[in-house]
């Protein structure tokens, strides 16, 4: 028994969001030495490339896929991994979809936050604790500036990337909870009986990330 | 009436079961022939508050209100066993155990609310032989039910030495340990520039995290870390690796840094190909639930999920109305159905429908199916029958 049958591994399987970050992330990865290329078909869920196989999906889901082994690697904003609480490698700041994750009000609100609203209920709740803030969590699903302008909550917790957004609105930042970029994430398993394939691919992306 | 079983939890079907049983006892014959012997416990325990797992346990109240929890690890429940009944047993102790644990987790196809696990504690010594055993046994446990095994070994007191000789503050270690842990480059960096550290350590601790692969990392770990008391644990990881004619199947990570439970020395996993889940875990917990103590646990269901190429035990089935061909079929490891239909047609009819292969009767023996008129089966068991 057991020749070693592991010898010819399966094409690497990578996740990444669909969106700006998934041409993004193609491209820093091709600078690492992959081939890879969308296909054509628009509706295409899996791009079947040349070095790996792509999952196209939610960046909600990246983290999910990753850490069960269903993808060996991924791509996926460090706000999005942290909110997951999936347990990952995550050995590259990929420096790219860089944001910060704030705290928001009306402009001129002072008095007592007692509701926040988010897309990012875990991180708001730990925020929150850290600072002792005794507020409830409302989690949302988008357009979550709304909840402060129409009182649903006295502020809210989101990315933000330029401000314009807030500015727009009358809305300003009064703390920010972390700075957060796209993240090169690898599957625990992967990191380990892929190490020769990924060490090189890992070593190119911290280069290129500079 | 909702016959469905809690979220979590499933009703195991013959085809899983006869799988999962035929794992255990591969796994079962592998401990025994190495002198561990089986031991069972309650699936009912005390409640404690100490217990590593009390957080994640099912608690149920007794009749007199006092606290029980569901059984959720093999571990502590050998360990509190072997103090109870072998306080001044000669040591060493080996001892193996299969069964079902619970704990209170999010399902999903990594992880179920209720799981089964099978594994082996090696109690009452601590050195490198034990770790070796324990780490060899690992490896063939997974070569036994038709995995390629990789054990990937660490030690979480290398990260922690290493905080000790940078002076790193109490506060602040959980956090740098979960970054090392996860290998999160970005964040190590920006922890690490907090304190200022002589270069050597600083780079130690920010490269700890690449300091993975095969066993040759030893060495390399040698010379980055060349402190006294680094190199004691590093020397206890190349005693174990010594122990192996072939290392080739044996990994090394040296910036796990996450201590998980009761752990307190070398702590080890077992990985398969084209499977992202750990199928083993295991480790020394020396001084937490005993004095010298170490030991691993497999998940039955991660195995089953690794297995790829299937055993198709395919066991001629066979139904019968003359009861001393079925008795004599029976003695020759077959397995019989005693025809309870009245009606001959409606018993092949049935028959046929259950996908029952043969039916043996005073006038001998008929294949039901095509699959079964053509098998090699039905010679044998023809052959069978004439002997009687």
């Amino acid at each position: 028994m057991s020749a070693d049958s592991s010898a010819v591994q399966k094409k690497l399987v990578i996740a990444l969001p669909k969106g700006r970050i998934m041409d993004e992330s193609i491209e820093i990865l091709g600078k690492a030495g992959l081939r890879l290329e969308r296909s054509p078909d628009k509706r295409a869920l899996i791009h079947y490339c040349e070095d790996a196989d792509i999952l196209e999906m939610r960046n909600n889901d990246v983290a999910t896929y990753v850490e069960l082994g269903v993808a060996d690697v991924g791509i996926v904003g460090k706000d999005v991994l942290l909110e997951s609480g999936r347990n990952v490698y995550e050995p590259v700041d990929l420096n790219f979809q860089n944001c910060r994750m704030s705290l928001i009000t009306a402009n001129g609100f002072d008095g007592e936050i007692t509701r926040v609203a988010s897309k990012y209920p875990n991180s708001t709740l730990r925020y929150l604790q850290e600072k002792r803030i005794n507020a409830e969590v409302i989690p949302l699903k988008g357009q979550v500036e709304l909840a402060c302008l129409t009182g649903l909550a006295d502020a809210v917790v989101d990315i933000v990337q330029t401000g314009s957004t807030l500015k727009a609105n009358d809305l300003v930042e009064v703390d920010v909870l972390f700075e957060s970029s796209a993240r090169f994430v690898v599957n625990r398993a992967a990191l380990k009986l892929r190490d020769k394939q990924l060490r090189i691919i890992i070593e190119a992306l911290r280069n290129l990330a500079v | 009436m909702n016959f469905a079983p809690p979220n979590g939890t499933t009703y195991t079907l013959p085809a899983t079961l006869r799988r999962r049983s035929d794992i255990v006892q591969k796994l079962r014959r592998l401990y025994t022939s190495w002198g561990y012997q089986q031991v069972d416990f309650p699936v009912l325990e005390r409640y404690d508050s100490t217990h590593p797992h009390e957080a994640k346990s099912f608690k149920l109240s007794d009749r007199d209100n006092d606290l029980l929890s569901l059984r959720s690890d093999f571990t502590t429940a050998t360990a509190r066993m072997v103090q109870l009944h072998y306080p001044d047993f000669p040591h060493p102790l080996r001892l193996q155990y299969d069964g079902k644990l619970w704990q209170t987790v999010n399902p999903d196809i990594a992880r179920t609310r209720e799981f089964s696990q099978i594994g082996v504690e090696l109690v009452g010594l601590s050195n490198a032989k034990a770790d070796a055993e324990l780490v060899f046994l690992a490896k063939e446990s997974l070569r036994e039910v038709g995995l390629t095994p990789r054990v990937e070994i660490g030690n979480p007191a290398f990260v922690a030495t290493l905080f000790d000789l940078a002076d790193i503050p109490s506060e602040e270690r959980t956090a740098l340990a979960d970054a090392i842990d996860r290998k999160a480059i970005q964040e190590l960096q920006e922890r690490l520039e907090r304190f200022q550290l002589a270069t050597d350590l600083h780079q130690a601790l920010l490269q700890v995290i690449d300091l993975y692969g095969d066993t040759s990392t030893l060495e390399i770990a040698s010379e980055r870390c060349p402190w006294p008391e680094t190199q004691v644990i590093i020397e206890r990881l190349k005693a174990i690796v010594a122990e192996f004619d072939d290392s080739s199947e044996l990994l090394i990570d040296l910036g796990m840094a996450r201590r998980h439970d009761y752990y307190t020395g070398i702590t080890f996993r077992a990985y398969t190909f084209d499977f992202g889940q750990p199928i083993l875990g295991g480790g020394r917990y020396d001084g937490i639930l005993l004095p010298e103590a170490a030991g691993f646990a497999l998940g039955l269901e991660r195995i089953m999920g690794a297995q790829t190429d299937l055993d198709n035990d395919f066991q001629a089935t066979i139904i019968s109305t003359d009861d001393a061909k079925a008795a004599y079929l029976r003695s020759q490891g077959y397995s019989v159905e005693r025809a309870v239909e009245t009606d001959l047609d409606t018993l092949v009819e049935r028959a046929k429908d259950r996908g029952i292969a043969f039916l043996v009767s005073g006038s001998g023996i008929e294949a039901l199916s095509k699959g079964a008129k053509e098998s090699s089966d039905l010679d044998r068991l023809e052959e069978l029958l004439e002997q009687l």
